[in-house]
């Protein structure tokens, strides 16, 4: 057996597995977003081209999920970005007392299932029960966590509780797998501090940014746990997210066919955001 | 040297405060699950009599059956994952098969959203007849666990040094066996690291779980999302299920934070 035979068959479990659970899947939902396809009445479909498509396009409410949920994405990362880089440059420093303990603890919330999180929070956030709006409401401030204005802003601040500790992984990582030498060379040119940060190790990070970045954009846009547990999409359709929109459209209404098409157009909506982002760092890169 | 003093106290006490912020959630969930139907009105008093009774409605309740189905789906999605995963890895690793777009590839497709696949795989589900058992849970977990498998042991294959392949081949190992009784033992605790988190993930998942499950085959999130719904509120009882199902998973991440930046950059970070 030679070696180009051996690596093909080494992959092959795979490749059969993934065809299975995912290729022909997603062929099949193709099939059924082309069909008036109704969980109510399943073998009586027609072919109906791309009127699904068409549909969804003039349907406000399609509109205000994916609107809803790149806010959501575009806040959360922003600041999960923020707060996890001013956290791995704390964490970095050799010196600081207690690093390892204080890294495994402020880790943890990322292992923990989203359901449990969104559920403590509603519970912690609950204007008669919740200990938040108490404490608050002795010091003077009002504040209704899932009104109408702030429900949205809210779930965003409970994903950066849960998923700033996955951008401190990495941007950890990143920092500890640098070169020690530029830095060295800046601070004998009299650099520091910020300056240092700033045209040092922000620079040398970038590619460790750019995918940190990413991935967790990438993951955002599956939020749904939250939704579920507190909001439901309320009120109004304030905190309506694609994810939640789709699951209700295809198992709250039953039309299958419609929640296919409208998968396919939000795959085609996170493609089309991860091509622009990707240029947009790149050129940012080039021009530092 | 004094500055660096002045820096390190002020990053002891930032991260002290961040600290609280991640812990405090955990510790009312906890205190929660012991206090009586009445004290919950009370949300700042702390001085109460605790309460077992949550506990044992819950002991007593579906939820260790759920925690059972959990860590079944967990455990057969992940020996699935794993036994199809490793051999893949170690040919991307190694041979660089399909080159750099086949290991994107394997990155994106975990990334899918699972939106995008549950009308497909609810309707396969049923026209199998296999709604409402584990066996549909565990198909929808292969979707995004064995690409993260896979992914996850590249990185631990590209450490291997090639001469541990070379000395087999001399020894006259065929490469399968080379690659079974040489190289796989040697990456032991990335094979245990991606387990386990593969497992974690596993454990997580609501929006599968919820669409696929019901009754008997209810895996745990879907019996904590259960206890918060229009139709009513058990407190007590959310709580002590919460704790249930986040303390084995937290104690594990433990065990894997080291490994994990190296099985999460697939090769492309350095841990």
């Amino acid at each position: 057996m030679d070696e180009r035979d051996f690596k093909y068959r080494l992959i092959i479990p795979l490749a059969l597995l993934l065809i299975i659970v995912m290729i022909y899947p997603l062929g099949y939902s193709l099939w059924v977003s082309l069909h008036d396809f109704k969980l109510t009445s399943i073998g009586q479909e027609h072919f109906i081209g791309f009127s699904n498509y068409w549909n969804i396009l003039k349907d406000h409410s399609f509109w205000r999920a994916i609107s809803n949920t790149i806010i959501f994405v575009v806040l959360a990362v922003f600041l999960e970005f923020l707060i996890g880089f001013t956290l791995a440059l704390m964490l970095h420093r050799e010196t600081t007392p207690f690093r390892n303990i204080f890294r495994a603890i402020l880790l943890s919330p990322m292992f923990i299932t989203p359901i449990a999180v969104g559920l403590m929070f509603r519970f912690l956030l609950n204007s008669q029960l919740g200990f938040v709006p108490v404490i608050l409401n002795k010091l003077g401030i009002n504040i209704d966590w899932f009104s109408y204005k702030m429900a949205l802003f809210t779930l965003v601040l409970i994903d950066v509780w849960q998923w700033t500790p996955f951008m401190l992984l990495l941007l950890l990582a990143g920092l500890e797998s640098l070169s020690q030498d530029p830095f060295e060379a800046a601070k004998v040119d009299g650099a520091e501090g910020w300056n240092l940060i700033r045209y040092i190790t922000l620079p040398l990070l970038k590619p460790v940014i750019l995918a940190a970045i990413i991935i967790r954009m990438l993951d955002a846009f599956k939020v749904y746990e939250y939704v579920y547990a507190i909001t439901r999409g309320g009120p109004g359709e304030a905190t309506e997210t694609i994810q939640y929109h789709i699951y209700r459209v295809g198992f709250l209404y039953f039309r299958l066919g419609e929640a296919s098409a409208m998968a396919y157009l939000l795959i085609i909506v996170i493609l089309v955001l991860v091509l622009i982002l990707y240029h947009v760092l790149q050129r940012e890169h080039a021009n530092l | 040297m004094r500055k660096r003093i002045y820096i390190d106290i002020y990053s002891f006490f930032a991260l002290l405060i961040f600290l609280i912020i991640i812990i405090f959630p955990y510790f009312w969930t906890l205190i929660s699950s012991l206090k009586t139907a009445a004290d919950f009105l009370h949300p700042l008093k702390f001085n109460f009599t605790p309460t077992l009774s949550h506990w044992a409605n819950v002991i007593n309740s579906q939820i260790p059956h759920q925690g059972i189905n959990s860590i079944l789906v967990g455990i057969i999605t992940v020996v699935i994952a794993l036994t199809v995963g490793a051999p893949a890895a170690y040919s991307f690793s190694r041979f660089n098969t399909g080159g750099e777009k086949t290991r994107f590839l394997i990155l994106l497709s975990q990334m899918l959203p699972p939106a995008v696949l549950i009308v497909p795989i609810f309707l396969l589900m049923y026209s199998l007849k296999l709604l409402d058992t584990i066996w549909a849970v565990i198909f929808a977990h292969l979707t995004f666990i064995t690409p993260l498998v896979t992914w996850f042991l590249i990185g631990f294959f590209d450490d291997v040094p090639r001469e541990l392949e070379e000395a087999a081949k001399v020894d006259g190992c065929t490469p399968w066996q080379a690659f079974l009784w040489i190289v796989l033992p040697t990456i032991r605790p990335g094979l245990a690291a991606a387990s386990l988190f593969g497992f974690i993930l596993s454990w997580n998942d609501l929006y599968y779980a919820l669409l696929l499950t019901g009754g008997k085959s209810k895996t745990l999130p879907v019996g904590i999302a259960g206890y918060w719904t229009f139709r009513g509120v058990e407190m007590g009882q959310m709580s002590s299920a919460i704790i249930l199902a986040i303390i084995p998973v937290i104690i594990a991440s433990f065990f894997i934070q080291k490994y994990l930046v190296r099985g999460l950059g697939g090769g492309a970070i350095k841990g």
